[in-house]
């Protein structure tokens, strides 16, 4: 104890001395500060950067802008020579310290504070200039200690007409304080303001979601979220959210709500952290996804959910069914009520099994890793295909092509057309089956906000959507009197069955459609194909019910023959996935580029030009922000230019057989990969994170050794 | 039949409101009790360094203050060595308001004294709180969601929370600064003796981490 105090009081002490003194770069044993300047000489009007580069002793750590739960943001002030101006402190991504139950943001080991200053047009000085600046902040392990430097960094100025020099020694610092900066946000973000809860929403359309592995959210105000609190991430291919608890000290809406945001992004088999800077993060009350009041929010999704369900009914894929359970009754009229009852509740039980069901694959999916919203099973040619079929079959029973059982009323799948409960069940099934596809454009605000929330609740979301699915025609069993008022069983159902085939045969032009944009013309192709088959199938099983002997027997082999080859079409369009399957990509400013196929890089290779070649992808982060930290800066594009490179990019966003030997070949299992050919068959290999001084270095170690001084100080300008 | 069809449907909406139930639960248990202005306040009971047990419960009727602190963070210093933390003890436990000093340094970290220590404090600096409270588990700093040091907390006679948060505007450990501070503590009471809503019941405590026990 009483050592401790003796510590904290020579530490003090050794405080007071260093004001004293004012000595600089050596602020004591925790912190060591010192200024340092990029350029070896500065230019009158041309801005520079210097860094405060803080050496922490081990286990310490100094704060960021919002320090968190305690501590105090580090702090220059500048006594700059007339004329000069400073910047505001350019932050590096901090870390998240945590103390037992709170947690603080800042850094550990050693941390350069970057700046930019402009001196004046009018800068004729001979000899060096003197920038001074006192820095203080709070460096704490447990204990915490304020400290305070006035550091002082003099700089020799130019002569006129000189171009700008890097210091070279200096230079390697500034390149790892760069890289350490958060990057300008590529994506809008928006925060949703709940009462316990706020939700970061962040547009990031193409994302793969399972690469995502986490993210953190650092906000710049220290009043915004409680910091210690765990960040629920949830990620969908176009969204990312982070639930966030609200701090108490939140009592307006915030001025500001960026700050830094922290993903974790699986490249292969290495994990890499990308940081985004949030600006101009909008601010709104909380979207239904966000936990605002949990309890409302969730009899809202729940009412909303019924709703929907209730308004699937009337959607083209799900009305015929209903109303063929519907025209049952109506024949059944004469039955005793408590038959009406029981079919009404095995109906309803045959809707929740299939909804449990679903909800149980998607739940369970996303437990392994998976992230995937709801639709996700429209996401697979597959099932698209296979629906489209199931609803083409039923089209055509109704229409009368073929005739399950013996009755004519038959729906057309014959467990649905049982008379017995189990008919009902598997009606409710059917519904349940053919209602997914109308699901997502009707239901995005319940099941978004179901996905959202722990599984629990998720399942009773999409629960009360059967619910609401099943509860007009359990409604009507419930009660006969209305069955009565249904006008009486004649030919008019007929024609009217026949009349319901149609919207079944526009759901499937739809499914046709969707199926388009996730496949390529052979794909395309291969499905309908697959359609005439359903229609072959149809015609078979009706010739073999009507006919008998050798008539009977082709049939039943023409039957056989149409499934299996519904089956070889099915495996044909899962086998051609189109172009353009992965919606938008992140179009990031890039150098001039063209796509790359195998032909052209060998045609180029041939005729002996240097290329580039850049793989990429939509949902790849680092691809994003290689591609606009690095590729897309003007000294490299000067560079590809000056060089007559070509730059060749290809887009793995879908599959790619030729992208995907490329990646082979070079022992890499996806995305990014950065080639360099100059003169050469054999290129060289970028690394998967790149810095312009990492590119043009490349490029010139490669061409032309000697100038590699100039071009780092080309890219120094960035 | 109809037995059976009542037995379905009891069953569907029993299973319905078995889901509901447990989505709902974890809703309810899940935001931490965090203390909040206009709530009631946590309440404690504590050991005070002559050895007396208190509670927040004894002083009903009276304003309450909670000053958590740190001897040795240099926060802490700053409002005693300026003087600052003692003038405002002096001044409203002399208009009847109840001063509660709280330390829930874990022992053996910074900040943790014993009792005969915590009255010396007090003597050498001058301090004059109602009583000097230890919370070595921490227990109550944890309900009140006390982050720093030092981290302040106003009680209404009703047991409501007026105010929590830091003692002013001034996040630094500079003494100079408390001449151009606006004390957040002393408006939060002057408008709490007057029966008037506080106007700023909540600011950002600043300081060091309270030394927790893990």
């Amino acid at each position: 104890m009483a050592r401790g105090l003796w510590l904290v009081a020579v530490l003090f002490l050794f405080a007071g001395l260093l004001r004293a003194t004012n000595a600089s770069a050596a602020a004591g044993e925790l912190v060591k500060a010192e200024l340092i300047a990029e350029p070896a000489a500065i230019n009158p009007g041309q801005p520079f950067w210097v860094g405060l580069k803080l050496q922490v002793k081990e286990r310490w750590h100094v704060y960021w802008r919002n320090p968190g739960d305690s501590g105090e943001a580090v702090a220059i002030t500048w006594q700059l020579p007339p004329g000069f101006t400073a910047g505001p402190i350019v932050w590096p991504t901090p870390q998240r310290i945590p103390v037992a139950h709170l947690a603080n943001f800042g850094y550990e080991g050693e941390t350069i504070l970057l700046a930019q200053v402009t001196p004046p047009d009018t800068l004729d000085a001979p000899g060096p200039v003197d920038l001074k600046a006192d820095a203080t902040w709070l460096v704490c392990e447990k204990e915490c200690i304020p400290g305070e430097a006035s550091l002082s960094l003099p700089l020799h100025v130019a002569k006129r007409g000189t171009a700008p020099a890097s210091d070279p020694t200096k230079q390697g610092q500034f390149d790892v304080a760069r890289s350490k900066l958060p990057q300008p946000s590529p994506w809008t973000a928006r925060l949703g303001l709940g009462r316990e809860q706020l939700t970061l929403e962040i547009d990031a359309k193409g994302l793969e979601p399972s690469a995502v592995r986490s993210a953190l959210f650092f906000p710049n105000e220290p009043t915004l979220i409680r910091h210690a609190a765990p960040q629920q991430l949830s990620v969908t291919s176009s969204r990312l959210a982070l639930r966030l608890d609200r701090s108490a000290l939140l009592t307006a809406p915030p001025v500001d709500a960026g700050g830094v945001l922290v993903i974790e992004e699986l490249l292969g088999r290495t994990t890499v952290k990308q940081a985004f800077e949030l600006s101009n993060v909008a601010v709104g009350a909380a979207p239904p996804v966000a936990g605002a009041a949990p309890l409302s929010m969730f009899l809202q999704a729940i009412l909303l959910a019924v709703l929907g369900g209730i308004v699937l009914n009337l959607m083209p894929c799900v009305f015929p069914v209903l109303s063929i359970k519907v025209l049952a009754l109506i024949e059944q009229a004469g039955g005793s009520k408590s038959d009406l009852r029981r079919h009404g509740g095995a109906y309803m039980g045959g809707v929740l099994f299939a909804f449990l069901a679903l909800a149980s694959v998607l739940l369970g999916m996303r437990a392994a890793g998976a992230e995937v919203g709801w639709g996700f099973q429209l996401q697979s040619p597959l099932t698209i295909a296979l629906l489209a079929y199931l609803l083409l079959a039923m089209g055509l029973s109704l229409s009368g092509a073929f005739h399950v059982g013996l009755s004519l009323q038959g729906v057309g799948l014959g467990l649905s057309r049982r008379p017995g409960l189990a008919g009902s069940f598997f009606a409710g099934i059917l519904a349940a089956v053919v209602a997914t596809p109308c699901t997502a454009p009707f239901m995005a605000s319940a099941v978004g906000y179901a996905l959202t929330q722990p599984a629990a609740l998720a399942l009773a979301v999409i629960l009360a959507l059967g619910f609401g699915l099943a509860l007009p025609f359990l409604a009507l069993t419930l009660m006969p009197r209305l069955v009565d008022r249904l006008p009486r069983p004649g030919a008019w159902m007929v024609t009217l069955r026949q009349l319901l085939a149609f919207p079944l045969y526009a759901t499937v032009a739809w499914l046709i459609w969707v199926l388009g944009q996730q496949v390529g013309p052979e794909g395309l192709f291969a499905a309908l194909v697959g359609l005439v088959l359903v229609g072959l199938a149809a015609w078979s099983f009706n010739v073999m019910q009507t006919t008998g002997g050798w008539g009977r027997r082709a049939a039943t082999g023409m039957l056989a023959a149409s499934f299996a080859g519904i089956g070889v079409a099915v495996a044909g369009l899962d086998g051609d996935r189109g172009p353009n399957s992965h919606g938008t990509a992140i179009h990031a400013a890039t150098a001039r580029h063209e796509p790359f196929t195998q032909a052209w890089l060998d045609e180029l290779l041939a005729a002996r030009r240097p290329v580039f070649v850049n793989m990429t992808a939509a949902w790849c982060i680092t691809c994003l922000v290689n591609e606009r930290t690095a590729l897309s800066s003007d000294a490299v594009r000067a560079a590809f230019t000056a060089r007559n490179i070509t730059y060749l990019k290809g887009d793995w966003t879908n599959r790619n057989p030729e992208i995907t030997r490329i990646l082979e070949k070079h022992g890499r299992s996806g995305v990014p990969l950065y080639l360099l050919y100059i003169d050469s068959d054999e290129p060289v290999v970028l690394p998967q994170i790149l810095t312009p001084s990492m590119v043009l270095g490349e490029i010139d170690r490669i061409v032309d050794p000697l100038q590699r001084k100039a071009s780092l100080s080309t890219s120094a300008k960035e | 039949m109809t037995y059976l069809a009542r037995r379905t449907l009891l069953a569907a909406c029993l299973g319905g409101a078995s889901a509901l139930a447990i989505a709902v639960a974890p809703t309810f248990a899940n935001p931490a009790a965090q203390a909040r202005v206009g709530a009631p306040a946590p309440a404690f009971s504590l050991t005070d360094s002559a050895g007396q047990t208190v509670s927040l419960g004894d002083f009903k009727g009276k304003t309450v203050v909670l000053e958590w602190t740190n001897h040795e963070c240099p926060y802490v210093r700053k409002h005693y060595n300026g003087n600052n933390m003692q003038s405002l003890q002096k001044k409203w436990t002399g208009q009847g308001v109840v001063w509660l000093t709280v330390i829930s340094s874990e022992p053996g970290s910074q900040g943790h004294v014993t009792a005969a220590e915590a009255n010396k404090l007090t003597t050498d600096r001058g301090a004059a709180p109602t009583a000097v409270l230890f919370d070595p588990k921490g227990s109550a700093g944890r309900a009140y969601g006390a982050q720093t040091t030092p981290h302040m907390y106003i009680i209404k006679g009703d047991g409501t929370l007026a105010y929590m948060g830091g003692i002013d505007d001034k996040a630094t450990t500079r003494v100079d600064d408390l001449k151009t501070a606006k004390n957040f503590v002393d408006a939060a009471l002057s408008e709490v003796a007057q029966g008037k809503p506080v106007s700023v019941p909540t600011a950002r405590a600043y300081g060091c981490t309270i030394k927790y026990s893990s």
